[in-house]
């Protein structure tokens, strides 16, 4: 693509405007500025028309400025500030860079002392004025995405954007403070960052962070069941539509231009960078009769999976790992007594809902959940990437509202650090105790985005910090948020993989949360994630971070085992074949079982992991032609399993793993018998089934040929429906919202 | 009677009817253009077009000439038109069910226009926002790197890099579509 290629582009036709519509804009504009003069600066946008009289479901302005006298008073000093902040523009380039005290840009304002005054007055009085609001912040103090729909339901659309802007992002710092608890410092930061926000109305960091929390509203009102929530949800809905008129209709011309053909994922969407892989293949059992897989607890895929979902488009083909889709969600296993013995298996055989031929073998394992008092004092370095790619919407604004969170779980005692990279890397936050928690968050609150990208540099830093920090008993880990691209510095990925490998080795951890869209390199993150004993997670939206940094803040952080083995050794007698569902990325050579030296997966307190078999029992028609010469008594088979069982197995389970401190592994396991046998799927546990359907909506969204024909969506949707259990976050409701899309999205 | 468009947005500042038509008249295809070029379907540019000139009608009387007025006046086009955009993706971000049902009914009522060079503004359009809107600025409206920079808030540099990208998108984009 060169400058002249592009230079054509204006002199490219554009069809010319439909008839009468030049003479329509012009007649409701005058309309506009005549009755703009008929009425005095204060109640400007009060009269401010319907300008899009062809829309019928436009309400008028009026009947939202009944509801909310003081967003109309924001909205008209807004209105009356706008040419003043469209001249600003080119003094706020250094918006990227805030400093903390932006004075001059303060005094720019003050040019227009009335409305800037009528503003400072109506910001609080609009917060009192939400009583619905406050309620559910009491109530929900764990839900900052509850918190966050409160202010956004008042602040949404319905201004010229311009000022639209404005009071959303003022309203958004305090939102993701969840109750604000009047801690001084913490009101501070807030007048500071709306200063800074006043600054920048119409820049596009400035309305990132009010985008990742309508997010956010969208999750509380999908998944908060209880009818308190629900209540509040219709409230903010019921207010959403009223701001915003004409919404609701003009979305009816959306999805179908997003829609892509099926199976074929939008291409324009996609320049993230996945590693192709191919399903796991049906093995027999008579040739192959060893399975071995590293257990993975990353989640990462779900997330694309919905966001690509909730665009309208099947998500391509390998971005859909089938494991990381069940391991999302939570399910409750037995659970272990003590730290010593972290893993106790939960084993289900039942048949397969897509073949009636074909078993499931269902293992589900929770890991050992630390209690405080175990809980180890833990040393992070926050990673963050700050180059110009992370200003947009749901990125650098998402991370920093993910760090506070996780600022707000962490205990007097741990410490934080943070690196920042982007053309070059810096400190920006020696380790700092908890304690001083109102320094920490003021430094993440002046993070801003600009500058190309050297992860390496800031990834040697961060490392740096981690080591000089290092708390032998402690946990040691490394944060990483960035978008992906690691192009600047050392930018070969098997020399920047070396460099996490020996830092894992001397006990310092790699975690990655990986945000935005569009040149996200999941390869390249799932592999760093992978060797610098970490997970990879994905947040599309702060509920996500929520999820990731809040409800599972110690599974993320505290580590209970780690380089944890799965082997299983089906037997002939009983099983002809079988197929590992997922884990396609994490397979292991048989050898590597037992060796020590061979790094996998980490489980962090209370994870739960679930890996799913599909078998053919002996009788049922194989999907292989048998061999003809080889006989099963010369397969090769270890001693243990050939004695006879008293019940028939159909296989045996092994796990390794080590526990944190030590460097030899252990070895945990189990018979798969009939007596863990389910005659129909119906009878299996709630978190079976649903782990279930979750593996079949998976391998449909990859096309997978083994289920393709015999199972839809629609079984998808109606299992999961079943097994949906309390859900008490929502998480499986919104899983079968994501079924439901697939199903439209792949016709 | 040619009048330059600061004198005349002073007068309509001023309050004077006739100077606001006379502006909108002679900008009207400027703001379509360019509504066009963002949104790729005329109905849709109609709109963003409509939208824009209701905005500056209300905000013309607080115009105090600081700026030229065609900068300004794209700086509401472009706000207005990003802003469309964005309010189609919340709401399909925060109401899945209501998403369904419009899944299911599905109108194509956002087709794109076919016009020559459609699939090049395709592309464009799929670029995200920044990039987007530094191409059309810069290649669409003809402006300055520094013109851009000022609508788009940003500096010159960070223009040029987006350009960069952009190009960089650009090619794979339409080498892959051969």
């Amino acid at each position: 693509m060169t400058n002249s290629d592009l230079e054509k582009l204006k002199s490219l036709p554009v069809p010319k405007p439909g008839g009468g519509a030049r003479e329509r804009a012009i007649e409701a504009a005058l309309v506009a500025f005549e009755k703009s003069a008929a009425t005095t600066q204060g109640t400007a946008a009060a009269n401010r028309p319907s300008s899009a009289p062809h829309s019928g479901t436009r309400r008028s302005f009026m009947s939202t400025i009944k509801i909310n006298c003081p967003l109309a008073a924001c909205l008209a000093t807004a209105v009356m500030a706008v040419p003043v902040v469209l001249y600003m523009g080119p003094r706020d380039a250094g918006r990227n860079q805030p400093e903390p005290g932006s004075v001059g840009r303060g005094t720019e304002l003050a040019q227009l002392p009335e409305p800037k005054q009528t503003k400072e007055k109506d910001a609080p009085r609009a917060q009192e004025q939400r009583p619905v609001a406050k309620i559910e912040l009491g109530a929900q103090d764990k839900s900052p995405a509850v918190a966050a729909a409160a202010p956004l339901a008042t602040q949404t659309k319905p201004s010229p954007p311009v000022a639209a802007m404005e009071p959303a992002t003022r309203i958004a710092p305090s939102a993701v403070e969840k109750s604000d608890r009047g801690d001084s410092s913490r009101t501070m930061d807030r007048e500071r960052l709306s200063a800074e926000f006043k600054a920048a109305p119409a820049s596009p960091s400035a309305t990132a962070s009010s985008s990742s929390l309508l997010n956010a509203l969208g999750k509380a009102e999908a998944s908060k069941p209880d009818a308190n929530a629900q209540e509040f949800s219709r409230n903010s809905r019921k207010m959403t539509e009223q701001l915003a008129p004409g919404l609701a209709g003009r979305v009816a011309g959306y999805a179908p231009t997003a829609r892509p053909e099926p199976v074929i994922a939008a291409p324009q969407e996609y320049r993230d960078q996945h590693e192709a892989f191919s399903e796991n293949p049906v093995k027999q059992v008579a040739s192959d009769p060893v399975s071995t897989f590293s257990l993975d607890v990353d989640t990462a895929s779900y997330a694309f999976v919905r966001r690509a979902l909730n665009a309208g488009s099947l998500p391509p083909k390998d971005a859909v790992r089938v494991e990381e889709l069940i391991n999302y969600f939570p399910y409750d296993y037995a659970t272990p007594e003590a730290a010593a013995l972290p893993f106790q298996p939960s084993i289900t055989i039942t048949p397969a809902p897509w073949n009636a031929a074909r078993k499931l073998v269902h293992i589900g394992l929770k890991g050992y959940a630390l209690r405080a008092a175990e809980r180890p004092r833990a040393n992070l370095v926050f990673l963050i990437d700050v180059s110009g790619s992370m200003a947009s919407q749901d990125r650098l604004p998402l991370v920093k509202n993910a760090f506070r969170m996780l600022v707000d779980e962490l205990q007097p005692d741990d410490t934080v650090g943070i690196v920042t990279y982007a053309s070059g890397s810096g400190i920006a936050l020696k380790p700092t105790k908890i304690a001083n928690k109102s320094e920490i968050l003021s430094v993440i609150d002046r993070l801003g985005a600009g500058g190309s990208t050297a992860g390496a540099k800031g990834i040697e830093d961060a490392y740096a910090l981690a080591e000089a920090n290092f708390d032998k008993a402690g946990v040691n880990r490394i944060i990483l948020a960035t978008d992906g691209d690691f192009n600047v510095g050392i930018t070969d990925r098997g020399q920047l993989k070396g460099f996490i490998e020996r830092k894992r080795d001397k006990g310092i951890f790699l975690s990655i949360l990986g945000v935005g869209q569009g040149n996200y390199n999941d390869a390249t993150m799932q592999a760093l994630a992978q060797n610098g004993n970490g997970t990879a997670a994905y947040v599309d939206t702060l509920n996500e971070a929520r999820k990731l940094l809040v409800e599972e803040a110690s599974s993320t952080l505290f580590t209970i085992a780690k380089d944890v083995k799965i082997q299983v050794e089906f037997n002939p007698a009983v099983v002809s074949e079988y197929r590992l569902i997922g884990y396609e990325t994490r397979a292991l050579k048989r050898e590597d079982f037992n060796n020590d030296n061979v790094d996998a997966g980490d489980v962090g307190s209370g994870h739960t992991v679930t890996a799913i078999y599909e078998i053919t029992p002996v009788g049922q028609p194989p999907s292989a032609d048998p061999l003809r010469y080889a006989t099963p008594d010369k397969a090769e088979q270890p001693g243990p399993s050939r004695a006879a069982p008293s019940t028939p197995e159909y296989g045996f389970f092994k796990l390794r793993y080590k526990l944190p401190n030590e460097d030899a592994s252990k070895l945990l396991s189990l018979p798969l018998t009939t007596a863990q046998e389910k005659r129909t799927l119906d009878t299996a546990s709630d978190d079976v089934r649903f782990s279930v359907a979750v593996a079949g909506f998976g391998q449909l969204l990859r096309g997978s040929p083994l289920v393709a024909g015999k199972y839809s969506y629609d079984d998808v949707v109606a299992l999961a429906q079943s097994a949906k259990g309390a859900d008490p976050f929502g998480y499986r409701a919104e899983f079968i919202n994501l079924a439901r899309l697939a199903k439209s999205a792949a016709k | 009677m040619d009048r330059s468009d600061e004198a005349l947005a002073d007068d309509a500042a001023a309050g004077n009817r006739a100077a606001l038509a006379v502006l909108l008249e002679r900008h009207y295809d400027r703001i379509h253009r360019f509504a066009w070029r963002w949104a790729g379907s005329r109905a849709e540019a109609e709109d963003i077009a409509q939208d824009v000139c209701v905005k500056v009608a209300v905000a013309i009387r607080a115009f105090r000439g600081e700026a030229q007025f065609t900068t300004w006046l794209y700086r509401i086009t472009f706000t207005t038109a990003a802003d469309r955009a964005r309010a189609r993706q919340r709401i399909l971000t925060f109401a899945p069910s209501e998403m369904m049902q419009l899944a299911d009914a599905a109108v194509p009522a956002c087709q794109e226009d076919a016009v020559i060079g459609a699939e090049l503004w395709a592309a464009v359009r799929a670029l995200p926002d920044q990039q987007r809107a530094a191409v059309m600025f810069v290649y669409g409206e003809d402006l300055s790197h520094q013109e851009a920079a000022v609508l788009m808030g940003c500096t010159e540099k960070t223009v040029s890099w987006h350009l960069h990208e952009a190009r960089r998108r650009l090619k794979i984009k339409l080498e892959a579509a051969g």
